[in-house]
């Protein structure tokens, strides 16, 4: 068995597994947590449109606030647009899509994705280096970013070179796409044991926050 | 109020660390007690955000002990990790991987968060409002200062007040005896006060900031539940609604809503007092575990009210003022009491200028949460103040009014430290002055 049929067979399927198994563990572990019961009468009502709202609004603060957090919004937004646009519009990854959902959807050129996937890294290297510099992030920080970053990064350094046939230390093209997929592996792998769960988490956490603050009268 | 009344009281304050009870509790003991209370109190909501956080730092940027200082330690989720930690290792779904890679919580690091969620955390909310994720963070801190409170490892300040209240039956020297003879002055000065009367529509009460340094809030309150020919009384107790711990909490809540009860109150009108107005108007119906029979309203909320429906009618101030509004953040952002003061300042023919941070971004007047009562966080308060202080400047308004007798403490206090000649006013004093007939 060749590096990449074991990246693209054992591999990918073991890692598939503990990512849909780890997800779903930890979504449903945090949903049937006991809530508790709020008896004081709303203040205003519309509590699932304040909801609602507050997954829409969360991103656009008002000005006093959004006005010192301009850079982290911008390249925050900025890393993940690119990310999964070069993720979900690239040629090469539809035969792969296809065999998950059984359709597909037009692409970008190429060279675009390629462009886009070097902006999400880049962005996604200024944003380790702020915060191995940065005091308040080097307090918050925890094991969980640095491997959450570089198994963000992994499979974006390896699509790069994976596509520009680039030879990375006399590795060939099949090996780069076996290392491509192998780090596709090792997100899903960490994915739900670390903050990547945002990505199903943060808009019931937006949700739930925007109805606390419509029930007190207040925007979210 | 005289000088010599507010430099008492702050001496007073000044020393109140020093009647604080002994603790006697080993470290184990503290530890068992503070997580004790993290596994009660954190639910699915907290659990989510929780479970969201990023660790992206922006809540920093909200927050006003970090703006006045830079100092990376007051990053308001910094504030709740011990809390995060228990979770992840006691309540979470990942427990089991979390005990593997992380360790326990301890009594020293606890003692060690004593400044971040005492000192430096005044539960304002303006981070709540900041976190991309939603993130309301305030609530947390709220565990957090009960956790270190059932520890007996809140400051020395707070656990005198706890004691006095426990022991003494009083709130920094303020019981039944000091509210009765309150009301009596007012009523021989002309404002009838009842006092415990059998059966009213309306109970009002006056907290401790009130009767020993704000008497005419408690004046003026009378003139207008007077004037409005209201059926009210003012309660004969000062229990405060300090959140220094769940014990007292619960205690004097559920007292003040059986007193209410008793009297067959419509409706419960809390002072200018900042804490305790989410305290009974969001959280008492939850600790009680039942809904409350009467309304809760903020005094400010009750004129603004009385105003919009034409009932009340003031006379307008000569000159049309300029003046600028601090909206305490128990009212506004924890309550949503935004609009009825203003509707009072527009009734009052002042010209409102708002600060640049106004309605649900006001920021703290640094001294929040009963923080005031701490004093060696006297330099972090200033600073906090300072970042107030500078909003208010560039409004161009040589008078600033508040709602929250708390807040108007805290201003004052700063004024004194940062020579800011600036009008601290009160809004329930202002009206009251200019009933109209």
């Amino acid at each position: 068995m060749s590096l990449l049929d074991f990246a693209r067979g054992p591999a990918f399927h073991v890692a598939i597994l503990i990512f849909v198994f780890g997800v779903v563990w930890r979504l449903v572990g945090v949903f049937l947590l006991r809530r508790n019961r709020d008896l004081s009468p709303a203040r205003a009502g519309h509590l699932l449109e304040g909801g609602m709202r507050a997954i829409l609004m969360r991103s656009l603060p008002p000005h006093e606030l959004e006005k010192h957090i301009v850079f982290q919004h911008a390249s925050g937004y900025g890393w993940h647009i690119a990310y999964f646009a070069a993720f979900l519009l690239f040629g090469p990854h539809m035969p792969f899509i296809r065999q998950f959902l059984g359709f597909t959807w037009p692409t970008l050129p190429n060279t675009w994705c390629l462009a886009l996937a070097a902006i999400a890294l880049a962005l996604l290297i200024v944003l380790l280096l702020r915060r191995i510099v940065n005091p308040v992030l080097k307090r918050i920080t925890s094991v969980d970013d640095y491997i959450s970053s570089v198994v963000t990064m992994l499979p974006l350094i390896t699509g790069i070179a994976a596509n520009a046939h680039v030879q990375l230390f006399g590795v060939r093209y099949e090996e780069l796409l076996a290392l491509h997929v192998l780090s596709v592996c090792a997100l899903l792998i960490w994915f739900p044991f670390g903050k990547l769960m945002h990505l199903f988490l943060a808009f019931p956490a937006r949700f739930q926050a925007g109805v606390l603050l419509q029930r007190k009268g207040v925007e979210a | 109020m005289n000088a010599t009344t507010f430099e008492t009281f702050r001496t007073e304050l000044a020393g109140l660390a020093g009647r604080a009870p002994r603790s006697t509790l080993t470290d184990a003991e503290r530890v068992a007690r503070a997580k004790a209370v993290i596994r009660r109190r954190v639910d699915g909501r907290n659990a989510a955000y929780l479970e969201t956080c990023l660790h992206c730092g922006m809540c920093a940027e909200a927050c006003h002990f970090y703006v006045g200082t830079g100092e990376a330690k007051y990053t308001p989720i910094y504030k709740v990790a011990p809390l995060r930690r228990v979770y992840r290792r006691e309540i979470g779904p990942m427990r089991w991987w979390y005990r593997l890679v992380t360790r326990d919580i301890s009594a020293a690091e606890l003692e060690a968060f004593q400044e971040l969620v005492f000192d430096s955390c005044t539960e304002c909310g303006r981070c709540d409002l900041m976190c991309p994720m939603g993130i309301q963070i305030s609530p947390m801190i709220g565990i957090m200062r009960q956790a270190l409170t059932a520890a007996e490892l809140a400051p020395a300040e707070y656990r005198a007040v706890k004691a006095e209240q426990t022991t003494a039956k009083k709130d920094l020297g303020i019981g039944p005896a000091e509210i009765a003879a309150l009301a009596a002055r007012l009523t021989a000065e002309g404002v009838k006060v009842p006092v415990d009367a059998a059966k009213a529509d309306i109970v009002y009460f006056a907290t401790s900031l009130d009767v020993r340094l704000f008497p005419e809030s408690v004046k003026d309150a009378a003139r207008i539940f007077n004037r409005l020919g209201a059926s009210w009384t003012l309660l004969g107790r000062s229990a405060e609604l300090l959140g220094t711990g769940e014990s007292n909490t619960e205690v004097n809540v559920t007292g003040i809503v059986a007193e209410a009860e008793q009297r067959g109150a419509k409706i419960l009108i809390l002072p200018q007092c900042g804490h305790a107005y989410p305290r009974m108007r969001f959280e008492a119906a939850n600790i009680l575990a039942r809904e409350l029979p009467f309304e809760v309203l903020t005094i400010a909320e009750y004129i603004g009210r009385q105003l919009k429906n034409g009932k009340l009618k003031l006379k307008p101030i000569a000159g049309r003022p300029k003046v600028t509004y601090h909206d305490p953040c128990k009212q506004g952002r924890h309550g949503g009491v935004f609009e009825e003061p203003r509707e009072a300042i527009k009734s009052l023919g002042l010209d409102l200028v708002e600060m640049e941070s106004h309605g649900r971004t006001c920021y703290c007047c640094g001294g929040g949460g009963g923080q005031f009562l701490i004093d060696r966080a006297q330099r972090l308060r200033q600073r906090t103040f300072e970042i107030k202080m500078h909003e208010a400047d560039a409004t161009g308004a040589k008078s600033l009014v508040t709602s929250c007798n708390s807040c108007r403490y805290n201003f004052l206090a700063g004024a004194a430290q940062a020579s800011w000649h600036t009008e601290v006013q009160s809004l329930v004093e202002l009206v009251g002055r200019q009933l109209a007939d």
